[in-house]
């Protein structure tokens, strides 16, 4: 999982242009100001590195970075990535 | 030279009869002109039928064809995660034949926010954008036109984003129009350097810095007419009620006008947009012209016309070219 949080936030701060440690589980996308666009190229890049497809989720239902990273990560777990 | 153009023939206030409707306008233009229409097959089936029963149908049927797709993204649906969840929506099937080399342009009357996502994911962004603005053109003294950018795409900006909406527009002017050194403005409410909001002042710091462009410095709404600038950038927020303010400012005088006079004066007709008809999206790599989300039949063929002139002056290579001597 840490792994994976690692990666997830390295893309994302790349992406963002943020620091990296700035990225932290509990930080919300809304305080990075990372918009639906952020978020989804961030998933499509974790799709490319896995070769996944990760489900459709509502972004909405996932406020910070922690909680998206959680279920993707489950995701990866369910179908033995 | 052959234009084919994937229309988006689900997408606006009057799709699909008003869009199936303007694109065989298009088409009928010229023997060249070819049409890839995108939607729900025996809708635009059916639009079709009804325009060649109503003796509309004035190009040759081999110059359409339709290319089905199932589903819509409506405006009020996030873009980003729409374009994930429906991959048969005709946005995101138009704009995979131009990705596809399938059509020279895709052009669209739904939502912009969905075109714009579909640009980035589909079509893909040149080097160091982030986002890509959509430009007009604004009507002004003696002839001149300022491009007014972005006009909508995106609502909230970064500073480093309007930077790039600058260098996209000079590149533009540059490539297009053949203006050596466009001229750019950041528009504001004052013309002091220390003027505006938070997001204005640092994008000043920004544009004053930058090399590869000819920063004037802030222009206010009423410079917008005069031959000052020849670029003025400005975030999607702000662009488009300001367009759309014009808009409307256009039909009011002219309203106002009839009613003392029989016919208004030729300079209103410059503020109807679907004389226009649409506008380009810039850094992405394809042409996808953006349309008014009330687009008739006249705007949409209108529209299809500047996705034309897009594709055969080459905006997508000269942007990139361009682009490339920037420092981003």
């Amino acid at each position: 999982m840490q792994e994976f949080f690692e990666l997830a936030r390295k893309l994302l701060a790349e992406q963002l242009d943020v620091e990296i440690d700035s990225i932290l589980m509990e930080t919300t996308f809304e305080a990075l100001e990372a918009d639906s666009i952020d978020i989804v190229e961030m998933i499509m890049g974790l799709e490319d590195i896995y070769h996944v497809e990760f489900p459709e989720e509502e972004l909405e239902d996932f406020p910070t970075v922690g909680s998206l990273i959680t279920a993707l990560y489950q995701y990866l777990q369910e179908v033995g990535k | 030279m052959i234009t084919k153009a994937a229309v988006d023939a689900m997408g606006g206030d009057h799709a699909p009869a008003e869009v199936v409707a303007g694109a065989l306008a298009w088409a009928a233009d010229n023997a060249d002109n070819h049409l890839l229409l995108v939607g729900k097959q025996e809708v635009i089936e059916a639009e079709i039928a009804s325009i060649k029963e109503a003796g509309g149908f004035a190009c040759s049927p081999e110059q359409v064809v339709i290319v089905n797709a199932n589903e819509v993204i409506g405006c009020d649906e996030s873009p980003a995660t729409a374009l994930r969840r429906k991959k048969d929506a005709s946005i995101v099937v138009a704009s995979a034949l131009v990705k596809e080399g399938k059509a020279d342009a895709v052009i669209s009357c739904g939502s912009t926010g969905a075109q714009m996502a579909a640009a980035i994911f589909i079509l893909g962004r040149m080097e160091g954008i982030d986002r890509p603005p959509i430009i007009a053109s604004l009507p002004g003294e003696g002839g001149h036109r300022t491009l007014l950018v972005d006009v909508g795409a995106n609502v909230d900006c970064k500073p480093a984003q309007l930077l790039q909406f600058a260098l996209l527009g000079s590149v533009y002017a540059r490539s297009v129009l053949g203006i050596a050194s466009p001229r750019i403005g950041l528009l504001n409410n004052g013309s002091e350097e220390t003027k505006g909001n938070a997001l204005a002042q640092q994008v000043y710091s920004l544009l004053k810095e930058q090399e590869d462009i000819n920063f004037i410095g802030n222009v206010e709404g009423r410079d917008l007419f005069s031959p000052i600038a020849d670029i003025v950038v400005c975030d999607g927020f702000t662009g488009n009620i300001l367009l759309k303010a014009l808009e409307g400012l256009g039909l009011f005088f002219a309203s106002s006008i009839m009613k003392e006079i029989d016919k208004p004066p030729s300079i209103l007709e410059s503020f109807d947009y679907s004389r226009v008809g649409g506008a380009p999206l810039l850094g992405v790599n394809g042409v996808s012209i953006v349309c008014h989300g009330s687009s008739h039949r006249e705007a949409v063929a209108n529209g299809l016309r500047i996705a034309e002139e897009c594709f055969r002056n080459g905006i997508v290579a000269r942007q990139a070219e361009e682009l490339a001597k920037c420092e981003l």
